[in-house]
């Protein structure tokens, strides 16, 4: 019943929406950046005439308006950007291109105004953060490496999974519910490290959305939120060079025309070498230890003409842990996506991308007989999105994906004949139609909505067994390549409404529904570049989540301080735990380890940012509760997910001491992880047991943290910048626990005592940048 | 071919890279009710054996473990055969008559405060080690103690070992099956845990090969990774019913020595 009428609404508004688009003229172009080129993503357009009317360029920098007949005076606008005006006369359908010039850093006043500075109170989207990377340069990291992924765990909903692992958590989703995109293709791991560095080279990103699981129907594929990444275009008017140098990792970036104005490429790499410092030391065993990662981004573009436009783009990343010869792992992604932007008309808007994502580890052991384990997923995707901007108050997305999952769960290669066998290896064929529809009905009433179909199916070859509750295979079918093992079908609706009280504030509510079909096991706290992916089986339903959020948005003073207050409530179903003792490692009937339950989670999020000024920053803090509940676990009650968390308070500031010197500082607290400690004790064979009863019941203390930055700009003509920063990690060496085991007590062998383990007290750093 | 874990060593490596401290800590914990604790085990050689039973403390107690006295213990196995325990001293029930012998199975019931406890394990035919020898460890300087044994075609063979230095019985747990190496000579490496299993030079090691069923070896299997990094640490999975903590175990027993040089 509710299906249809959001069917009806949507053709209805459709027809509506043509009938009245008579006798109506288009102006389309691309909004770029007037120095290097680059593409501007989510530019403004607005017409002075038209209060509330306007269009924001998509991924490409493309943009498109259809009005009606007349003289208007239309404005480009880009955040840190000078505003660009034209007066132009709409007799018939023309084209503009508009190049924005960079604000130059003002010290003493703003002047980054005439923005749309109250997008968030317009626009009606929500649940949306987004920044350039050029706005966290200043933020304080660890060890000196400017991080996106580190930057946007400081925003409300968005949290750390905790220090030195891999993941975050959106709104009380796993950190296997977060859909990372680089250039459309899915990163499958975004850590290196163990996650003390992300995959995301700052110096080669261009921009980054997330969404906190109201996303719009074109993504789908994960329950709780999308990080879309774009990669840099690369400069198409000059040759540029910059980099850094740092303590434990270097960075360098070229990028320039290929045919001026209009083709670009860029090549950014990588590599840290932590592991030189292994090598002074002493221990034997420590001084043949390898550990460091390498990564590479590259991107071509060309445009063919006004109509056609090809990007190339690629990354690749290596991690390498190794002891001499006896040991060695590695694991990294590769993706790689090939682009074609094609205007069918100036109001139709295509890309065709083809999209390849790999993510693999290798373990290689050679104990006098050499042994390797492979494990890996690829990705093989056609991707097909169509925008038609039918009116400047209306616009059409629709498109669909296929791709192809292969999943190499291990496969073994020895040099001597081993009995191991290598594991089955999984397929899958995913398919997605979308349509959504922006629409604004008056100056004050906006609606986003939209319905995405999925289609997940299970393919052949090999054996699919069905087992008992007690874990033992009932039944094995056998299914040859390319059948059909399960399909699953799910239709995902999506909706956002947006109601602009006064220009300074507006009320947004939204719902969404996403599903997920390829699931991460991982039973460790931290999360290990061995974890396994798996897709939904004939054991293995899609993970369903389903949102509602209710948001209040208001700008201060001439839109300096943005305030907003969102409200979500999440139900999860077909969420997956695992058995005690459950053997994740190498296991054919690694599906007969698993669990499966419901969730749900609800939490406010308040958000105060100064956005220009001398003196920047914010504060978030979110209130938020999230549970599971498993028939096995608990006695079928709720307990705290391990990502529970109760507050969690980010703050960060920002300063312009003078021209040269900025400084900066981070400081965050959030209440422990639950986790599950003993609650007795007992003994066997003379070894002391822990007696563990209630899941999650307890929690680790809680984590603050203050970080300390500063900048100084040491030259910055036009040929040549450069700059040294500064950090100081933990600045007042809060132990913050990584992790808390139970032993006998070393002292007092007849008593028992927990034990804290603490991995960053005061890590400072430095990085010398350049840029000419 | 060997165990290695590959998780513990990336954990090491870690941990040492990034200058990471350790210190005790005081925490509240929950206390809970006591829980029992039941131990049993028959082997392939000749009695008696034992049962022990006691119960649960909480954390910040002593390492006391109350015994149970007075509980009624039998073993039978399905060969008509069944023997009374009698508690030769607290918490600890003898078997007076009773035999194992490979291919039987025996169950064990235990009756104390109104409360059943049964479990069940069947004796599995034994496996010989077919030799012993020090080498070094391919992680760090230490000698480590391998034993290699044939681990037999076409039936599933599941381990427990136990490394006693000195005669004292080490508190790890080792559990390996023939998953992974059907069929195959299998050598199985004992690696020191910390400083106190440090070998000298005239320490006696004794090795345990245990063929043990799967219902045990899948207790010491969880019982050994119990802890440490999982994200949901969680009790063993013990045979026995009605909530009982511990493990009956039949199994066939294999020893053999070294003296570290």
């Amino acid at each position: 019943m509710i299906k249809n009428s959001i069917y009806f609404i949507f053709i209805f508004l459709l027809f509506f929406d043509t009938a009245r688009a008579q006798q109506q003229n288009t102006i389309n172009g691309f909004i770029r950046d007037a120095k290097t080129g680059e593409d501007l993503v989510g530019a403004t357009v607005s017409i002075k005439e038209l209060s509330g009317k306007g269009a924001a360029t998509n991924a490409y920098g493309f943009y498109s308006l259809t009005l009606p007949a007349g003289t208007y005076e239309l404005s480009a606008q880009y955040t840190g950007y000078k505003p660009h005006v034209e007066i132009v006369k709409l007799d018939q359908s023309l084209k503009l291109n508009f190049s924005l010039q960079e604000q130059a850093a003002e010290l003493d006043e703003v002047v980054i105004t005439s923005t749309r500075k109250d997008e968030n109170v317009t626009k009606t989207q929500m649940g949306l953060q987004k920044f350039d990377p050029k706005e966290i340069k200043s933020i304080p990291v660890l060890f000196g490496e400017k991080d996106v992924l580190k930057t946007i765990q400081l925003l409300p909903g968005i949290k750390s999974a905790g220090e030195g692992s891999s993941g975050f958590n959106v709104r009380g989703g796993a950190s296997d519910q977060n859909l990372i995109l680089l250039d459309e293709a899915t990163v499958y791991n975004a850590s290196h490290l163990m996650g003390f560095f992300s995959v995301f080279n700052s110096d080669a990103i261009k921009d980054i959305a997330v969404y906190k699981g109201n996303e719009p129907a074109e993504y789908g594929g994960r329950l709780s939120s999308v990080l879309d990444v774009k990669m840099n275009d690369g400069n198409d008017k000059k040759f540029g060079v910059n980099g850094g140098i740092g303590l434990i990792s270097s960075r360098l970036t070229i990028e320039g025309p290929i045919i001026k104005d209009r083709g670009s490429f860029i090549i950014s790499a990588r590599r840290t070498y932590a592991d030189m410092f292994l090598k002074l030391s002493m221990d034997t065993t420590l001084n043949q230890a390898k550990l460091y990662f390498y990564d590479l981004n590259a991107k071509v573009n060309y445009r063919i003409n006004d109509k056609n436009r090809i990007f190339i783009s690629g990354y690749f990343g290596k991690d390498v842990l190794g002891l001499g010869n006896t040991f060695g792992i590695n694991w990294g992604n590769g993706t790689g996506t090939l682009r074609w932007n094609h205007l069918f008309s100036d109001r139709l808007f295509s890309n065709t991308s083809l999209i390849f994502s790999n993510y693999d580890y290798k373990i290689n052991v050679n104990m006098g007989s050499e042994m390797n384990i492979i494990s890996r997923i690829q990705d093989y995707a056609l991707k097909q999105d169509f925008q038609l901007y039918a009116r400047s108050n209306s616009t059409l997305k629709f498109g669909f994906t296929s791709v192809y999952h292969k999943i190499i769960p291990g496969a073994i290669t020895a040099s001597e004949n081993t009995s191991m066998k290598s594991l089955t290896n999984k397929y899958a064929w995913e398919n997605s139609f979308y349509i959504s529809h922006q629409y604004s009905l008056s100056n004050k009433i906006s609606f986003d909505y939209g319905l995405r179909l999925s289609i997940f199916s299970l393919l052949g070859p090999g054996s699919f067994y069905s087992y008992n509750t007690e874990g033992n295979t009932t039944d094995t079918a056998k299914y040859s390549s390319g059948q059909f093992v399960k399909t699953y079908t799910n239709i995902e609706p999506r909706a956002t409404f947006n109601y602009v009280i006064n220009p300074q504030s507006s009320v947004k509510a939204s719902y969404a529904r996403n599903v997920q079909n390829l699931h991460l096991l991982s039973n460790s706290t931290s999360g290990n570049p061995t974890d396994l992916w798996i897709p939904s089986s004939n054991n293995v339903k899609p993970e369903i989540a389903d949102q509602v959020s209710l948001g209040y948005y208001r700008n201060f003073l001439d839109n300096k301080y943005e305030f907003s207050i969102e409200a979500y409530y999440k139900d999860f179903q077909n969420q997956i735990d695992y058995k005690n003792g459950a053997e994740l490692n190498f296991n054919d009937n690694v599906e007969s380890q698993i669990l499966f339950g419901d969730g749900r989670a609800y939490g406010l999020e308040l958000f105060l940012k100064k956005k220009y000024g001398r003196f920047n920053g914010w504060i978030s803090y979110t209130l938020s509760r999230t549970e599971r509940k498993f028939n096995e676990i608990n006695n079928g009650n709720y307990f705290p997910a391990k990502q529970d968390r109760t507050h969690d308070i980010s703050i960060v500031g920002i300063y312009e001491l003078s021209k040269r010197w900025t400084l900066s500082a981070t400081w965050v607290y959030n209440t422990g992880n639950a986790v599950t400690f003993p609650t007795g004790k007992y003994e066997i064979d003379g070894k002391t047991m822990f007696y563990y009863s209630d899941r999650n019941a307890n929690r680790m203390p809680a984590y603050h943290r203050l970080d300390i930055g500063a900048t100084w700009i040491k030259k910055k003509t036009d040929k040549f910048e450069s700059d040294w920063t500064f950090s100081l990690y933990n600045a007042y060496g809060h132990d913050n626990p990584y992790s808390i085991t139970f032993r006998d007590s070393e002292s007092d062998p007849t008593k028992t005592e927990a034990v804290q383990t603490t991995l960053f007290k005061f890590v400072p750093s430095f990085t010398y940048n350049f840029k000419f | 071919m060997k165990k290695y874990r590959i998780i513990i060593f990336i954990a090491i490596i870690l941990s040492i890279c990034f200058s990471s401290c350790q210190k005790v800590i005081d925490l509240e914990l929950n206390t809970s009710s006591s829980q029992i604790v039941i131990q049993g085990n028959i082997y392939d050689q000749t009695g008696p054996y034992t049962v022990k039973i006691s119960k649960s403390v909480n954390f910040d107690e002593s390492n006391v473990y109350p015994a149970v006295i007075g509980a009624m213990v039998v073993i039978s196995d399905n060969a008509g055969n069944s023997d009374t325990l009698t508690e030769t001293s607290s918490g600890i029930y003898t078997t007076s008559v009773l035999q194992g012998v490979p291919g039987r199975t025996y169950t064990l019931t235990v009756k104390t405060d109104g409360q059943t406890y049964t479990a069940s394990a069947t004796l599995p035919d034994a496996v010989e080690i077919n030799s012993i020898y020090m080498e070094k460890s391919r992680f760090g300087n230490d000698e480590q103690v391998t034993i290699d044994f044939t681990d037999p075609a076409n039936v599933d063979n599941y381990y427990r070992l136990i490394e006693f230095i000195n005669n004292i019985q080490q508190d790890q747990f080792y559990a390996t099956s023939d998953k992974l190496y059907e069929g195959e000579k299998i050598s199985y490496s004992f690696m020191s845990q910390d400083s106190d299993s440090k070998l000298e030079t005239g320490d006696k090691v004794t090795i345990w090969l245990e063929c043990v069923d799967k219902f045990v070896y899948e207790y010491f299997r969880t019982a050994g990774s119990e802890g440490g990094q999982s994200a949901s640490p969680a009790n063993p999975t013990s045979n026995i019913s009605n909530g009982a903590l511990g493990y009956f175990n039949a199994c066939s027993v294999r020893a053999i020595s070294i003296i570290a040089k």
